[in-house]
């Protein structure tokens, strides 16, 4: 029971992480109406950000992990202004492959600028460990439980209960008739951007130090968070979040009681099994389409 | 008044087989020294991918899908016709059906997942299943040879003609341009143009009889055939597999490939092939960091060709000519 | 249940809500062979969403949709899905004209064509003979069509760029390549000029008249309606006003309030 509840509380971390990265994509999703495939190689970049402000720069963990967000947000916008803004023409598939072709550029500069070797990125609580119903988490990984959650209710606090979060809404339900209500839906996308480079580089930091920071660092949460908008639908802000922490929970189910080498694999397809049935994810809703 | 088509345009596999016919002349310049020696394996690498990239721009081109999975079904074929018949000592024509269908039958089981719903599910699950993919050919090492990599050698064809890399390569050329042909004939045709309708408007392509599902089964399944030779063709010439070949950054290149080089344009593809592969591996290999550009530069040449150049670079040929026409009619009488 | 003598649609107590607001409440309407039917209302009324059923692209909650088709084969139309609705004779256009912007206008027409092709895909790709044979029969049709519509000089120009009169005869043709036995118009004089719609309206009389369908036309404007309809039908939020020709029409007191606003 213990080894469960270990595994529970595991999972509830790596959730968040998984969470943070399916928000990022479900608020560009909703408010550019692209699917931002290079959310994870743009974390992964930020994180490296962070590392070397950290290792090189000698910096004190927390200032590199704040160049790091300032990092992310430059990178957001940038990427909003220089390559989104002249997108007008284009249809979505176009766009999800213009997001397809930053990968590329990322995948490519990023070896250029922080060299080719795996850096280390220690945790932000180095040490220590609470015991919970006889399974223990480290301080870091309740830290990380609970700096995720705060985050995302902050997120869907901003999102119900403000007039920012309003726009960024009425933008994600229809962006010509909110620019008509005055909408400033070029400030929104830009924001939207900036905010999931941030999920995205907060999400880097916490994977970063279970691992080691390489280009590879954030393929699988990326991937991970795609399902998780798939399993969640996109058709809601919530609907991934919570799709990110059962995918969480039920990967370390299996990785640690059906196979700990296909664990991560197996999850996949259970999920693409799972869609054949609900099509529209969890909560998501069936779309009907005027023609 | 209908415009006169010339031989090319009524017939274009005539076309395909004299640039066949062209390529097939490679070998021979290496051999008088006019071209490098390596530029063969190059070149005929470049033809493999370009195979593959054919395969996508039915899917993506003409039916508007994003697959990421390119790779993945590729290196399944290339392990498949490798263990075939290194391990099962298969005649090679038996390891490419098998190698080549296989991998298509398990494509088409994804496509039923996925493509119920929109064109977006395809792009993820096929991530998921490329994921799944390497995650294959690394551990079932008893089939891959896992980090280590398998081997396979030159086909033999019929049991009798053992190839070496030059009648290989020519060996290439020939499902090459028979593709091009197979895939000229298709899209030129009413699956093409249901292909299209599909892409352009799923609502008119309904009313007009379309069963989307079915197409976009169809897309992707010889999305997924044409992967797959690939595969089995790569294996075979460049006689090695390493999980590591099969990531999502060579996906990714393919998908440059066809938007580079022209959706919707057999010729471009093979241009777009050029591009990514062969030039950089020919040409600019000299320069210093290049190495490392090139990948930032192909990213950076998708998203201006994009938005600026939206019909890829092989259009800038039909621009010429346009240009070409208008200038030496005066720019009279333009239909 | 009627035989359908002269009717080609019956439509029969047509429902449908979307989240507790009712579209389309409670229709019945019927079409006769070789009839120029006109729908009408104000905006909003719900013409668009009863097409929208009859065509299957939504799946209505409550009513009988009965469709003679080809061979005179009576169907239940809500019996099958949004792409066999054409395999019946019933086609419908688009007020956006979705037409493909890639291909040539000929090829566009082709599309109409599509289930009509009997070679598979291996025999296209391979370029058979009865694949060869098929693609030069249908093909000549489309070119006899576009002929008849007065644009055979352009089969080849792509879609993209051209005109908005030529791209809604182009649609009229891809419509006509179904050989259809009802075809709903949605809005076809929409953007169009006077003597524009004119034309439409001599168009619509000799489609009806040579190629021996019926049409449903879903309109806006009333000129064009009260010229060319045989009968019309009027309805507002969804529920029917009135069944008549266009003079009762004109005439019918709740009608003119709906348009007009009541007194």
């Amino acid at each position: 029971m213990s080894t469960f509840i270990q595994i529970i509380l595991r999972s509830l971390e790596t959730g968040s992480i998984y969470a943070l990265a399916a928000l990022g994509i479900i608020i560009i999703y909703r408010t550019s109406y692209t699917t931002n495939f290079a959310q994870g190689v743009v974390a992964m970049f930020n994180t490296f950000v962070v590392t070397f402000l950290f290792n090189k720069f000698g910096l004190p963990l927390w200032l590199a992990v704040i160049g790091g967000i300032l990092s992310a947000i430059l990178t957001g916008f940038l990427i909003d202004v220089l390559i989104l803004r002249h997108t007008k023409n284009v249809s979505p598939v176009a766009k999800q492959i213009i997001t397809l072709g930053l990968i590329m550029i990322v995948l490519g500069l990023a070896p250029i600028f922080f060299g080719v070797d795996p850096l280390r990125l220690p945790r932000l609580i180095e040490s220590g460990d609470l015991g919970i119903l006889g399974a223990s988490i480290s301080y870091n990984g309740l830290f990380n439980i609970a700096l995720g959650l705060a985050i995302m209710m902050g997120m869907f606090y901003i999102l119900q209960r403000t007039k920012w979060g309003l726009a960024i809404r009425t933008t994600a339900s229809n962006e010509y008739v909110a620019r008509l209500m005055g909408v400033p839906t070029k400030n929104v996308t830009m924001a939207a951007w900036g905010v999931a480079g941030v999920l995205g580089v907060i999400a880097g930091v916490m994977t970063a130090p279970m691992t080691s920071v390489t280009l590879n660092l954030m393929d699988e949460v990326q991937i991970t968070a795609l399902v998780a908008c798939v399993l969640g639908g996109f058709q809601t802000f919530h609907g991934p979040v919570i799709g990110a922490y059962i995918m969480g929970i039920v990967r370390n189910l299996l990785l640690f009681y059906v196979s700990s080498v296909w664990g991560g694999q197996i999850l996949y397809i259970l999920i693409l099994i799972f869609i054949v049935f609900r099509p529209y994810g969890l909560i998501g809703k069936k779309i009907v389409k005027k023609v | 008044m209908t415009k006169k088509k010339n031989i090319f345009q009524k017939h274009p596999a005539i076309g395909f087989i004299l640039f066949g016919l062209l390529l097939a002349l490679i070998p021979t310049l290496a051999e008088m020294g006019i071209m490098k020696n390596g530029y063969v394996t190059t070149i005929g690498g470049t033809l493999i991918y370009a195979i593959a990239a054919l395969g996508l721009n039915i899917l993506l081109g003409w039916s508007g899908l994003i697959s990421l999975g390119t790779a993945g079904f590729m290196g399944l074929a290339a392990y498949m016709s490798a263990y075939l018949t290194v391990d099962l000592n298969l005649p090679f024509e038996v390891s490419f059906f098998l190698a080549v269908l296989i991998p298509t039958l398990i494509g088409i089981l994804v496509g039923l997942v996925s493509l119920k719903i929109e064109g977006l599910y395809l792009a993820i699950a096929t991530l998921a299943v490329a994921e799944v993919l390497r995650k294959t050919f690394e551990e079932l090492g008893k089939y891959t040879g896992g980090f280590s990599g398998k081997s396979a050698d030159y086909p033999t064809l019929l049991g009798l003609f053992e190839l070496d890399r030059t009648t290989m390569f020519y060996f290439i050329i020939f499902v090459l341009v028979i593709i091009m042909i197979l895939t000229s004939n298709m899209m030129n045709g009413r699956l093409g143009r249901a292909l299209n309708a599909m892409r352009g408007s799923e609502a008119a392509a309904q009313a007009m009889g379309v069963n989307l599902l079915t197409h976009r089964l169809i897309a992707f399944a010889l999305a997924t055939i044409f992967a797959s030779v690939a595969g089995v063709l790569y294996v075979h010439f460049v006689k090695f597999s390493y999980p590591s070949t099969w990531s999502l950054a060579m996906s990714l290149n393919f998908l440059a490939i066809i938007i580079i080089g022209g959706l919707r344009s057999i010729y471009g593809t093979v241009l777009g092939a050029f591009i990514v592969y062969a030039v950089p591996d020919m040409f600019l290999k000299q320069i210093p960091f290049f190495e490392d550009l090139s990948y930032v530069l192909n990213g950076v040449l998708i998203i201006l060709v994009i938005i600026f150049y939206p019909n890829g670079l092989i259009s800038i040929g039909y621009d010429i000519r346009k240009l070409f026409r208008k200038l030496t009619k005066g720019g009279a009488k333009n239909e | 249940m009627s035989k359908m003598e002269n009717h080609v649609l019956t439509v029969d107590g047509l429902s449908i809500a979307f989240g507790g607001l009712k579209a389309v409440d409670d229709l019945s309407f019927d079409i006769k062979d070789k009839e120029i039917y006109g729908l009408i209302g104000p905006n909003g009324a719900g013409k668009t969403t009863v097409f929208n059923c009859i065509t299957q692209f939504y799946k209505p909650d409550k009513g009988d949709l009965r469709f003679k088709g080809h061979g005179d084969q009576i169907v239940d139309l809500t019996t099958k899905p949004v792409h066999d609705i054409i395999r019946q004779g019933l086609v419908r256009t688009f007020q956006n004209v979705e037409l493909i912007r890639e291909l040539s206008i000929i090829d566009n027409v082709l599309i109409g064509g599509h289930i009509d092709f009997e070679a598979n895909t291996l025999s296209q790709a391979l370029k058979l003979p009865k694949a060869r044979k098929e693609e030069k029969k249908y093909r000549e049709e489309a070119e006899k069509i576009l002929e008849d519509l007065g644009i055979l000089d352009r089969k080849d120009m792509l879609v993209g760029g051209q005109p908005y009169g030529i791209l809604k005869k182009v649609e009229f043709a891809r419509t006509l390549m179904t050989r259809p036995k009802l075809i709903i118009l949605d809005e076809p004089a929409a953007g169009l000029n006077d003597s524009e719609t004119i034309d439409l309206a001599r168009l619509i009389k000799r489609i009806r008249d040579q190629y021996d369908c019926s049409i449903l036309l879903v309109e806006h404007d009333m000129r064009l309606v009260m010229d060319v309809c045989d009968r019309i039908c009027a309805i507002n939020f969804g529920k029917l006003l009135a069944i008549g020709t266009p003079k009762e029409i004109q005439a019918n007191k709740a009608v003119q309030a709906a348009y007009l606003g009541v007194e």
